[in-house]
């Protein structure tokens, strides 16, 4: 076997450089990662859950929610969120949530997915049906109050201002007196 | 680069575990089945998918009744048993800014690092063979953030900043409420700093280490044993060059086959 000077340097480096591995006197690997939402475009909201109102960056990529945290720059929260806001990413992410309609018959014992179509057409024609059995036009005293005093509307949490708006004049218009929503806890 | 200190002002947790749901959501850790304990502690202790833990012990001291909250997570010790423990280069690395961070492309799950921790942080992912801890966030504290938990904490109880800053506020805090620091030993020093409440010691606490150090055998082995098996290797290696120029190459000695 022919062993030049340069092959020579090359076995030596190499085999300083793999005892030098087993001593641990190698030079530490740089740990630079990326953070996760760089380059991510940043929408401001706010939290939809209680009414508090703190701030929350959504992070979205190619039409993605890819992340959501504390908004350090609004002033209600600076930046600091409860367990549920911390979550909040899961309501655009998650493989648990219902994506159907399902509907349970009465005196069924299970549930069966129904189309929205269905839905919404039954919702109405109960609502109409129970509206027009209780709607109550006038008090004991004669005075028009045309109040719907047997349904009741309790507003979900991940609603916004303007759906909770939008919902709350439905409500008024049907004469709906008990009207609730998760933001006045 | 400078170097930064998680201080966690225990009389200030309120027990909400945003801090909690912060870390599995900047990690992208999946939930966990849990089952429940008679405690708000959920799950019951650190996991591979659980990296920051909220503790919540009753102490009777005195007749007085201490519900302490405590943010469990790596400390970030100064000088790292873990990493001192690791055989496989890169995959646990002490960073100038003080965090001890894991790197699961190089870990081989050997699980040197879970027996060597003082304080029992790292945890074994039995599927993927990996070990996983708390990164300090490094990804967001070398672009300028706050680690994930500290941004979330709505109560200020967690606070994130330079060391000198944060050893003043300790002190200042610990002064103002009575309480203690933990770890308090000034040779043993970490990247995370607890202000424990008055009349509440380490000892009350569970998971918790009063006294710290690096384990004794994790010292023998890396310093004094492995240099030895080196230096073992070095002398075969020269004893053979030394075997060759003593004695020659090899002779082959040739034999007449089928002459007996």
């Amino acid at each position: 076997m022919d062993i030049t000077r340069r092959g020579f340097l090359k076995i030596a480096g190499g085999t300083l450089a793999a005892t030098g591995i087993g001593t641990g006197a190698y030079v530490k690997p740089a740990f630079a990662q990326p953070r996760k939402v760089k380059y991510a475009q940043e929408v401001p909201t706010v939290c939809p859950y209680c009414g508090v109102g703190c701030g929350i960056i959504v992070h979205v990529r190619n039409g993605k929610v890819i992340n959501t945290e504390g908004d350090p720059d609004h002033p209600i929260n600076k930046g600091s969120l409860c367990p549920k806001g911390g979550s909040l990413y899961q309501i655009a992410n998650n493989d648990k949530r219902l994506s159907k309609v399902l509907y349970r018959a009465p005196g069924a014992d299970s549930w069966t997915e129904v189309e929205w179509d269905w839905a919404l057409d039954k919702i109405a024609r109960n609502l109409k049906k129970e509206r027009d059995a209780s709607f109550v036009a006038t008090n004991d005293k004669g005075e028009v109050v045309n109040r719907l005093e047997t349904v009741a509307s309790v507003g979900g949490a991940s609603l916004d201002n303007e759906e909770v708006y939008a919902l709350t004049k439905m409500n008024r218009a049907l004469g709906l007196v008990y009207i609730e929503h998760q933001a006045r806890i | 680069m400078a170097e930064y200190i998680k201080l966690i002002d225990v009389t200030k947790c309120t027990g909400c575990r945003g801090c909690q749901v912060a870390c599995k959501q900047w990690n992208s850790l999946p939930a966990e089945k849990t089952i429940f304990s008679g405690s708000l502690q959920n799950p019951k202790d650190l996991t591979y998918n659980t990296w920051t833990l909220i503790r919540y012990d009753e102490v009777v001291k005195d007749g007085k009744l201490h519900w302490v909250m405590r943010h469990d997570a790596c400390m970030h010790c100064d000088w790292p048993a873990c990493a001192k423990a690791c055989p496989s280069p890169g995959a646990l690395v002490k960073t100038p800014e003080g965090a001890v961070v894991h790197n699961p492309q190089y870990c081989i799950g050997c699980k040197a690092c879970i027996a060597a921790c003082p304080f029992d942080i790292p945890r074994n992912n039995p599927e993927l063979e990996k070990m996983a801890k708390c990164t300090l966030c490094y990804d967001r504290i070398t672009e300028g953030k706050q680690p994930a938990c500290v941004t979330a904490c709505p109560t200020g109880c967690l606070t994130f900043g330079l060391k000198e800053d944060m050893l003043e506020k300790a002190h200042k805090r610990a002064e103002a409420v009575g309480g203690t620091i933990y770890p308090s030993n000034p040779k043993y020093e970490t990247h995370v700093m607890y202000i424990l409440p008055a009349g509440v010691s380490p000892k009350d606490l569970q998971h918790t280490n009063p006294n710290p150090s690096m384990p004794l055998s994790v010292l023998l082995w890396k310093n004094l044993f492995k240099p030895f098996t080196l230096i073992g290797m070095g002398a075969v290696i020269g004893g053979a060059f030394l075997h060759y120029l003593i004695k020659g190459p090899h002779e082959v000695h040739e034999t007449k086959e089928g002459g007996e």
